[in-house]
């Protein structure tokens, strides 16, 4: 059963071309990786889909609604909420208030029961040491797990991780890697964008290739992998990185 | 980093400040017999208010508005109209300016802050200037009487003393004050700080920016109306360069600046400081004050952003209220 | 047709080409730094005022005179960018629009005290000049101004386009970390914009000291025209300096004729508005929004 569905998804910009005719589906409880080179247009898509950017053409529907170019804050309140490549926290709030607004906003709660949930939710990404920290003094890799907790404090059941992994090292990628396992585990569908192909094939279900905006491969992990076309795509261009 | 306000301790202590000094200053006309220093002081409570009503909308989400001074004005002509034509009474005229006010900021608001930055700042600046000329122009184009044009308005003579009108500004400052603590304590204040902080990544976590941002706008504008026809009442005479005169926004915006955009403190610090200088420097001295704004503007700018209070809560890292 | 009108159009065009000649600099400004100068109207002021003293001194002609008020202007900018402007162009662009709307205070009233709230004019002997042409009177002042105002918009035009330094200004604004690696001094071409976008304010203010009223508080109100002529044009986008600067004083001038002096400055206003919300890219939509 879909929980997230894009169909025939399509964005320009004037001449250019972000995303075309993009059609996946994320099944309820799945994690599905997405990886393309740069500038294959994932983050276009995110967008797309969260509310940010009005897709030219082509639907989007959260468990059979169709969400196509409602406002973004709509879109979350429904249940889906992602997280950015290039982080945004609300750096004059502490990490724990960044949770917080998404568990007021998002998650709809009372102040009392937010403050509970976004302990809760610091407390699974692991963070609870530092949740009285600003939010812009943290590390990178706090940052990126504050990111995370943010959007699930929205009660999202499915996630976009926009990059979630860039510029962690590689115990705490197996961390990362653990902590998503934990969410799938508790009821949330993920689709997954990373650059590291370690990650992205230890943690997938199924995988959807993206280049110059459209699909180029879905499946399970060996068979994307084996692709020609997806080979393709990667060699001569940026290699993967094949974290050992 | 220190969260005093989180601690219940922290909470008890200022309400207990806040309480004792609300307490204090009510008090005030008790307290001295020269209409001199009441006068002063309600002058510091009106800027408080008004600097407030500009805090709570762009020190929060960080939009700058500088044309707020119209809700003001349309606040003194809703009064004075109601009262010179119509003859209703003070308190339902200002109500009613408040009101008006805040209707007209409902459309307002939903079509400029949808722009960002200097766009934002120049279109409401821009809907300023337009009132007031069509206050200016209105009767002679239309051929009615009604906004009197550049003659202006002279409200009844109320006949009452400087002590009523300091209880009414008090009351209305007091108010804004109140908002202030709601905004630090809420839901609604998180959003407004999201928005300026991150507007699209306060969207994408739920955050209804255009709703709350909307909020605030409408909010301030209710209490600048209700300021405006206070003021109208107190002067009797109003005329379109005096109520929209961009002097106010001026002093608006350099208060919170001073004071700290964003802060429960800073419109109180920062228009108390501004009115007695400016009171010490006197009538005669009008342009060095402004002349001293402009310098006190580049130098907040340049070496103190976030104000007296802003700066304070940074270097100590705590929070006052 | 009626002689009304076209004296309307003809007197908004003569006025126009002068708006665009003014909000050039604005425009320049903007496109390269995204700073949004609430500071120029000073700018126009004070090429004015210079033209006024140097005029009752020395009794020299303003379009005489109006290269010394270019240089000056270039000075006072280039060191406001350098010295003032340049600490906060990293930061949020809401500080610096703050930062210049505290300039434009401290100069106006700095102007206020030393030269006090007096009007001044100056009055050259073919101040009264005027040219009747198909019935349509044309002051001489005016259309001299006019074809000056073009001429300067072509100097600038053509500065950007075919120098080295115009070339470095039009790559740092269009991504100034590209022309940092191509080894140019960014906050250094900053400061020389500015000072470039001062200068030809300066000179236009110089080249209107003939026919308006001097004086220090005359700022504010230039730099709201500045405004709604970029806004109209498209912000950063020169070229449509021109459009705005021709609709809007044609749009002024039929509002004066026919309406009311009053409601003209309600009309700018409403269109700067209307623009805002609706086409903020300007007529053309080459603008940037901000």
């Amino acid at each position: 059963m879909a929980i997230l569905e894009c169909s025939n998804l399509s964005m320009y910009f004037g001449a250019l071309t972000a995303v075309e005719m993009v059609s996946f589906g994320l099944n309820e409880g799945e994690i599905l990786g997405m990886i393309g080179p740069n500038g294959a247009g994932k983050t276009t898509l995110f967008n797309c889909m969260v509310g940010v950017y009005r897709p030219t053409k082509g639907n989007v529907y959260l468990d059979g609604l169709d969400i196509t170019g409602m406002k973004p804050h709509r879109i979350c309140r429904l249940g889906l909420a992602k997280t950015s490549q290039i982080m945004e926290p609300f750096r004059a709030m502490t990490v724990f208030e960044n949770v917080l607004v998404g568990a007021l906003h998002g998650g709809r709660m009372k102040m009392a029961q937010a403050r509970e949930e976004s302990a809760r939710i610091i407390e699974l990404v692991g963070l609870a040491d530092q949740a009285e920290k600003p939010s812009a003094a943290i590390s990178v890799p706090a940052r990126r797990r504050l990111e995370l907790a943010r959007a699930l404090a929205t009660g999202a059941r499915a996630l976009l991780l926009d990059e979630n992994m860039a510029g962690l090292n590689p115990h705490e990628i197996d961390q990362a890697l653990e902590l998503l396992r934990k969410i799938r585990s508790s009821g949330r569908s993920l689709i997954v964008v990373e650059h590291i192909m370690r990650a992205v094939m230890g943690i997938s279900d199924r995988i959807v290739v993206l280049n110059y905006g459209a699909k180029i491969a879905e499946g399970v992990p060996q068979d994307v992998v084996n692709d020609p076309q997806v080979i393709e795509a990667y060699l001569g261009e940026k290699r993967p990185s094949v974290v050992a | 980093m220190k969260t005093t306000m989180n601690h219940p301790h922290g909470r008890m202590r200022f309400w207990i400040a806040f309480g004792a000094g609300s307490v204090a200053l009510a008090l005030v006309p008790f307290l001295t017999s020269s209409e001199y220093v009441l006068r002063i002081v309600t002058v510091v409570l009106f800027w408080v208010g008004m600097a407030g009503c500009w805090n709570m909308m762009s020190g929060y989400t960080g939009y700058i508005d500088f044309g707020p001074v119209v809700y003001f004005g349309l606040g003194s002509y809703a009064t004075a109209i109601a009262m010179t034509k119509y003859g209703v009474p003070f308190f339902p005229a200002v109500v009613s300016a408040g009101v008006a006010a805040a209707a007209i900021a409902v459309p307002m608001g939903l079509t400029t802050l949808r722009l960002k930055g200097a766009y934002f700042a120049i279109a409401t600046f821009a809907f300023a200037e337009t009132m007031k000329q069509v206050a200016l122009e209105f009767d002679r184009t239309f051929r009615v009487s009604f906004f009197e044009g550049s003659h202006g308005i002279t409200l009844p003579i109320s006949g009452l003393d400087n002590t009523f009108f300091f209880y009414c500004f008090f009351a209305a400052t007091f108010a804004v004050m109140l908002i202030h603590y709601g905004i630090e304590h809420s839901k609604f204040g998180y959003g407004l700080k999201a928005i300026h902080e991150a507007e699209t990544a306060a969207e994408i976590a739920g955050v209804n920016t255009t709703g709350i941002k909307l909020r605030a706008y409408v909010t301030s504008a209710f209490f600048l109306g209700i300021f405006g026809g206070m003021e109208a009442y107190w002067i009797t005479y109003i005329t379109p360069a005096d109520v929209f005169n961009v002097h106010k926004t001026v002093q608006m915006v350099i208060m919170t600046l001073l004071g700290g955009m964003g802060t429960f403190f800073g419109p109180l610090v920062g228009a108390s400081f501004l009115t007695v200088l400016s009171e010490i420097l006197g009538t005669a001295f009008v342009e060095y004050y402004l002349i001293m704004v402009g310098g006190i503007i580049i130098v907040i700018v340049l070496i103190m952003p976030k104000g007296i209070v802003g700066s304070i809560k940074d270097w100590k890292g705590i929070r006052f209220a | 047709m009626d002689t009304l009108f076209v004296q309307a159009v003809v007197n908004g065009l003569l006025q126009g080409g002068f708006y665009a000649a003014f909000s050039a600099g604005f425009s320049l400004i903007f496109g390269v730094m995204g700073v949004v100068n609430l500071a120029h109207g000073e700018l126009i002021m004070l090429g004015a005022f210079t033209s006024y003293w140097v005029f009752a001194y020395f009794n020299v002609d303003p379009y005489l005179s109006a290269p010394l008020a270019m240089a000056l202007l270039f000075a006072f900018g280039y060191l406001i960018q350098k010295f003032v402007i340049n600490r906060v162009i990293e930061q949020p662009h809401i500080m610096s629009y703050i930062l210049t709307f505290g300039i434009h205070l401290m100069v106006a009233n700095l102007a206020l005290q030393v030269w006090t709230h007096d009007f001044r004019s100056v009055t050259t002997s073919y101040s009264g000049y005027n040219w009747f042409i198909w019935g349509i009177n044309i002051p001489f002042a005016r259309l001299l101004t006019f074809f000056l105002a073009l001429a300067v918009v072509a100097c600038l035009w053509f500065f950007l386009s075919r120098t080295e330094t115009g070339r470095a200004i039009r790559a740092t604004a269009m991504d100034k970390e590209v022309a940092r690696l191509m080894g140019v001094n960014v906050r250094e071409i900053y400061a020389i914009t500015f000072g470039i976008g001062a200068a030809i304010t300066g000179l236009a203010g110089a080249f209107v000291s003939p026919f308006v009223i001097i004086y220090p508080e005359m700022g504010l109100g230039y730099t709201i025209l500045a405004f709604c002529v970029v806004v109209l044009g498209g912000m950063g986008y020169m070229p449509g300096v021109l459009w705005g600067g021709f609709i809007l004083g044609v749009a002024q001038s039929l509002s004066t004729t026919y309406l009311s002096a009053g409601i003209s400055v309600a009309i700018t206003f409403l269109i700067l508005f209307v623009m805002l919300i609706f086409r903020p890219a300007g007529i053309v939509g080459k603008g940037t929004v901000a």
